[in-house]
């Protein structure tokens, strides 16, 4: 089977395995053998799961071919973060202390994905237990960015960027609790959408956060996303949170023109202390889509300036009692990087704890009036670019900064709010991909999908692709 | 009377190297300093949006 086929998007394939042009097995094993073949260099996969893709594909191809095709991710072949369980299989986490672990169950997500008949061809590399934003693991090594391997692919799903953007997947499934989608799949210049709270039910996700984590897809194409998203929304009421709403078709208005759509910029968090070529790269973004009969308002938002704080206070509280037991009886076990991270978490008091859940929700309610004015919010997705595997610091205009501050600044907003935010790739600077942040109203993942495709359209990568696995 | 960081943690049965304790130490300062502005925020009649749901966590 060509490699090239591997490099096709879902969509695109899908439509070649529906027409029987394409084997669901000869697929899986070509993209198991390219993943062997890169996984030394990029370090995507935590594990594989040889004998039972193939078995699955083979599956897959039999009902296919006796005409019992499901949809679009029948017979596609990928791989997922390992803190969503597979039911029977190891999820590691990316731990050394949930390195054995191994769940009953099929999560949600991995459920819904067996029933469109998918192919999972393993579990994917990730930052230790999600917290963290460079997925520099030190139980499982180091991810490799596709575009340029000296650099980190973002995080925490950084195997699952990494994955997509050097075809060891055809898609796949991230988790966001700070940004965790939409970081690395705009680092690895991926389409990611980090859903509304609640509308992909997270049962069999290790948390993170309980309050802000979220689900979902990092594909090749904004149809990709909306045909991942599809297979994974909806009501699971073994989820707490997890809201029962009608799931929209989101590829149906993938191809409306941008005529009409009103565009809303917030400058004064979202555009201030970013670097100049993503800066620039957005703003162009923003004025082709006015140009094609979009319209731009400035909206305010202001409690936006408490934000960061909001973030910090809740992610580091969540998360520190989820491991505060094993936190005191087995510090060592973590890696250095997220033990100190749970160790600042047991500092915020209930009450800072209760205030961050006040800043939110004045958040949400100036979000709202600002999304009743436009139907979107554009900004960028990340302030910098991708720094070198190890680096604490990214460079912002020529000046160092915290790169955890810096990577979660303009993502963790739509965590405190629930909000869909999807980023897609407007180009490149310095050989790294560029990504802009479409954030929409609640359960309006269509909105922002359709959004993201006038964007697509307008070919801001220039057909350019990684380098690692073209 | 100020408690301090190594107070507190040490109260929470949580012991990080001395290293770690410098290093959390700066950051919560940071953190301090990132909640200073909250004095503009109007907080004290803000409600949020925690939810006691007798019967379940669906039940409407």
């Amino acid at each position: 089977m060509p490699k090239e086929l591997l490099s096709k998007t879902t969509t695109e394939v899908a439509k070649m395995i529906e027409n029987k042009e394409v084997s669901p097995v000869e697929l899986t094993q070509s993209l198991l053998d390219h993943s062997h073949g890169l996984n030394d260099q990029v370090n995507a996969y935590i594990s594989f799961r040889e004998d039972a893709a193939l078995a699955e594909a083979k599956v897959a191809e039999d009902e296919i071919s006796q005409g019992n095709y499901r949809g679009p991710l029948h017979g596609i072949p990928l791989a997922i973060k390992d803190n969503i369980y597979v039911g029977g299989e190891v999820t590691t986490m990316a731990s050394k202390i949930h390195g054995d672990f191994v769940s009953k169950d099929d999560s949600s997500v991995v459920k819904k994905l067996r029933e469109a008949g998918v192919v999972l061809t393993g579990k994917l590399n990730m930052h230790e237990y999600a917290w963290g934003i460079d997925n520099n693991s030190p139980h499982f090594g180091p991810v490799a960015n596709p575009w340029n391997p000296d650099k980190v692919p973002g995080g925490s799903s950084g195997g699952s960027g990494a994955a997509v953007a050097a075809d060891m997947s055809f898609t796949t499934l991230g988790t966001d609790t700070a940004g965790s989608i939409r970081i690395p799949s705009a680092a690895c210049g991926l389409v990611g959408l980090k859903p509304t709270h609640g509308r992909v039910a997270k049962y069999g996700c290790f948390p993170l956060a309980w309050s802000l984590d979220h689900i979902g897809p990092m594909s090749k194409s904004v149809a990709d996303a909306a045909a991942t998203l599809q297979a994974i929304s909806g009501h699971d009421p073994r989820d707490p949170t997890s809201v029962d709403v009608a799931v929209s078709d989101y590829s149906a208005t993938l191809d409306s023109d941008p005529k009409g759509l009103k565009i809303g910029v917030e400058e004064d968090y979202f555009f201030r202390d970013v670097d100049s070529p993503i800066e620039d790269a957005v703003r162009k973004q923003i004025d082709q889509l006015v140009d094609q009969g979009a319209t731009l308002k400035t909206v305010k938002i202001p409690s936006l300036r408490h934000s960061e704080w909001a973030e910090l206070a809740t992610s580091l509280s969540e998360a520190s009692a989820i491991h505060h037991t094993d936190l005191q009886n087995r510090p060592e076990d973590f890696g250095a990087d997220i033990r100190f991270l749970f160790e600042l978490g047991e500092l915020f008091s209930s009450v800072e704890y209760l205030q961050a859940q006040q800043i939110r929700r004045q958040i949400k309610q100036e979000f709202t009036a600002a999304l009743q004015e436009v139907d979107v919010i554009i900004a960028p997705t990340l302030p910098v670019m991708a720094p070198d595997i190890g680096s604490p610091v990214a460079q912002l205009n020529g000046q160092d900064v915290d790169l955890i501050d810096a990577f979660i600044r303009y993502t963790g907003p739509s965590n405190l709010t629930g909000l869909p935010a999807l980023t897609v790739p407007v180009g490149l600077t310095d050989g790294l991909p560029i990504g802009l942040q479409i954030i929409g109203r609640a359960f309006d993942e269509a909105g922002v999908l359709t959004v993201g495709a006038q964007i697509e359209r307008t070919n801001p990568m220039e057909g350019r692709r990684a380098s690692i696995g073209a | 009377m100020s408690i301090s960081v190594k107070d507190i943690l040490t109260d929470k049965g949580v012991h990080p190297s001395e290293e770690h304790l410098e290093k959390i130490e700066a950051k919560w300062a940071e953190i301090r300093q990132l909640k200073g502005n909250l004095e503009n925020a109007n907080l004290d009649d803000a409600d949020i949006a925690l939810r006691n749901i007798p019967g379940g966590d669906h039940v409407a």
